[in-house]
């Protein structure tokens, strides 16, 4: 299912790229800019999608997206548009942005994905499956923001999105941000400190780059995580390449939008709220060169606060809108300081980290069973302290069980399903339909391989080897080849009976036992 | 959703299978103790190699089971060619490890030179020591996590209690069907 939709997405997507990247606002393009933002509420890529937390800072170009100006600018330059189409791994609940998919940070949903990969430009594919929550900015059919979008319950969602926050640092340089060359493009948002994501492009400045390696994981957070609140608001990708100080091409609209996380829908306690504040789109569309410049610079100082206040205060109330996509997904991540908060790059650092943090809590809150209405980091430490344990306990206890049950370590999968299918009076059970699934590769192997493994009754009979062995070549071209469970079957029945029958002859004399188990043998065929 | 727990298990069934049967000496393996330890090591390798390379718990999981059995001579477990990979993961470890523990030293020794001791002990405080304890013992208990920073510890963590799932659901619906064959 989450296929089917991913593959729908990207469709979408690259049909919609041309359009996309109109949120690299460049000046020259402001006035179309702010109609795109302007229209970017209005139009929902995905109604259904409509997030209601939607957060997604990016998708400031979605607000392009139904803007006709698309981009005769950089902007479409600046990402790699092949690859955002391209890039979406496997992340289920995330539509990302293309230009985030150069982000590759989220290499795939595996952690598994291979650094290859992430530099590749397929950093991501997320599946795009329904959108829970409305996670996903409905702004720009092309430009998916990377929404965060609620995580499901589902242990296999969780995995995905831990293996997401598992991302290779390599991935980060390799792709080359066509957009860092364009420096006319890229205007540092105010105030905002500005931490290249991807590291396309090395126009960074040189005090974001500490800031770096948690930024990225930031970024990992914000996609993974399931909470609203916290994932929009992390991650602000500049898809323009944005040098913060960057000669005055103000435009700042695309610069960081960062959704606020002061005002998230769902509470983010813990002050988790994102620092980061979402630029108005308007606000920095009209903002001057001039000012721009003076921003950016004091950007670097981290932070002014009023002029942050005042844009953070609208951006508040925006945040749940999409229109904060209208700020085109860059690399950076921008983290603004709220109003009243110490604007020190250490701080904001750590107030980076602590969220990612809390992100990372609440996905654990939900792997971990009876933790949904605990609050509290040393609460749910506790509990997830409780949880590991015991799931190491059931395992040592499991494989003890196992020893017990099994003298000779000798674990027939086969044999022991068709024992399963012979006793239980259901079908195929869960169990069955498990290892059937996994046992179908196997008789090859299986088979021809050691006789040591051959099922504990076989080997009390003393049938020799060699017969074994050709009970199971003659079994293996009828199972091998085929990998269906309907062609493991008989191979399996074959074995059962052989075993069955084999334990009945215990000590019978080889001749015998060749009889009957050539017998029985015949009979299966028959 | 279903389909990664579900391949996440088929994954590490093969591998500990496989695992199995490359066991062929079962001389030392009399007691029962052996056996649990074996099936228990051969499962967490599968585990931690079903995982790919791609998570640190993975990594020292396969390095302290490689030990792990190279002390009970089980060295056939592991082929050759992952000992010493495993063994280079693990002195990174280690090195990475002494090498936190030193710059946390040196951290700490700086910090309280500049703040002075308060007597108060606000609840804040009590909480975040209490937090700080407790990402130590989680630190002990997810494999590798002494050389994490806390943001890629809660990571690791939420990893392996997935990965750990799985290797529940498994080796329980072995015992299952072992159960049946006994009965």
């Amino acid at each position: 299912m989450d296929r089917g939709g991913r593959d729908g997405i990207e469709q979408e997507l690259s049909n919609q790229d041309p359009i996309n990247y109109s949120s690299s606002c460049i000046s020259p393009v402001w006035p179309f800019c702010s109609t795109n933002i302007s229209n970017a509420p209005t139009s929902s890529v995905d109604p259904a999608h409509m997030p209601a937390v939607c957060k997604e800072n990016l998708i400031g170009s979605s607000s392009c997206s139904s803007a006709p100006v698309a981009d005769p600018f950089g902007p479409p330059a600046l990402w790699d548009q092949t690859t955002t189409a391209h890039t979406m791994v496997g992340y289920r609940d995330i539509t990302l942005q293309k230009n985030l998919t150069n982000l590759n940070i989220l290499g795939g949903a595996n952690i598994g994905l291979d650094p290859a990969l992430l530099r590749g430009d397929v950093g991501w594919n997320p599946p795009i499956s329904m959108p829970r929550e409305g996670i996903f900015l409905a702004n720009t059919p092309g430009m998916l923001p990377p929404s965060l979008t609620q995580i499901p319950a589902d242990s296999g969602f969780i995995e995905r999105a831990a293996r997401f926050s598992c991302f290779s640092g390599g991935g980060l340089g390799d792709t080359a941000n066509p957009l860092s060359g364009a420096d006319g493009i890229g205007v540092c948002p105010r105030g905002v400190v500005r931490m290249p994501i991807s590291v396309q492009g090395e126009v960074f400045p040189a005090n974001s780059v500490k800031l770096l390696p948690t930024i990225r994981d930031n970024i990992h957070i914000v996609e993974s995580s399931k909470d609203a609140v916290v994932r929009s608001e992390y991650i602000q990708y500049n898809g323009e390449q944005t040098k913060q100080v960057v000669g005055g091409s103000g435009d700042d609209s695309s610069g960081p939008e960062f959704n606020e996380g002061g005002d998230h829908d769902e509470n983010e306690e813990n002050g988790l709220g994102s620092k980061k504040r979402k630029r108005n789109g308007k606000d920095a569309e009209f903002r001057e060169p001039a000012e721009d410049l003076k921003e950016a610079n004091e950007t670097r100082q981290k932070l002014h606060q009023s002029p942050n206040s005042a844009s953070g205060k609208a951006a508040g109330k925006n945040n749940k809108q999409v229109s904060q996509a209208s700020e085109p997904p860059k690399e950076f991540i921008h983290v603004r300081a709220r109003r009243g908060q110490a604007t020190n790059s250490h701080s904001l650092a750590e107030r980076v980290r602590r969220e990612k943090i809390s992100e990372r809590m609440k996905f654990l809150q939900e792997l971990v069973p009876g933790c949904s209405k605990v609050t509290g980091k040393a609460v749910m430490l506790d509990e997830i302290i409780n949880y590991v344990q015991s799931l190491q306990r059931q395992v040592e206890f499991l494989s003890m069980k196992l020893a017990t049950v099994n003298p000779r370590l000798d674990f027939n999968i086969e044999g022991l399903l068709t024992k399963d299918i012979l006793h239980s009076r259901a079908g195929p059970s869960s169990i069955l339909g498990f290892f059937s699934d996994m046992t179908l590769p196997y008789p090859p192997p299986v088979h021809p391989s050691q006789p040591g493994l051959i099922p504990a009754g076989l080997n009390g009979t003393g049938i020799p080897d060699s017969l074994r062995d050709n009970h199971h070549n003659q079994i293996n071209p009828v199972g091998g080849g085929g990998s269906k469970g309907s062609a493991l079957l008989p191979n399996l029945w074959e074995d059962e009976l052989n075993h069955v029958v084999q334990m009945g002859f215990n000590g019978a004399d080889p001749l015998s036992s060749q009889d009957t188990s050539d017998g029985t043998h015949a009979k299966v065929e028959l | 959703m279903m389909t990664d727990r579900t391949s996440l298990r088929q994954k590490f069934l093969k591998k500990w299978v496989k695992g199995l049967q490359m066991y062929s000496s079962p001389k030392k393996l009399t007691t029962v103790m052996e056996r649990k330890r074996f099936i228990r090591l051969s499962a967490d390798v599968a585990l931690a190699s079903a995982r790919g390379g791609m998570t640190r718990w993975s990594r020292a999981l396969f390095s302290s089971a490689l030990k792990d059995s190279q002390d009970k001579h089980f060295d056939r477990k592991i082929p050759g060619r992952a000992k010493g990979k495993e063994r280079k993961l693990h002195e990174s470890i280690t090195r990475k490890i002494t090498s936190r523990k030193v710059l946390k030293g040196i951290r700490e020794g700086a910090r309280k030179k500049g703040k002075t001791p308060s007597n108060r002990l606000p609840a804040r405080t009590i909480a975040k020591r209490l937090v700080k304890k407790r990402t130590q013992l989680l630190r002990k208990i997810v494999p590798g996590g002494e050389s994490m920073d806390n943001v890629s510890l809660i990571t690791e963590t939420l990893d392996y209690i997935i990965s750990l799932r799985a290797q529940i659901d498994v080796m329980r619906s072995l015992v299952c069907l072992s159960g049946h064959l006994d009965a």
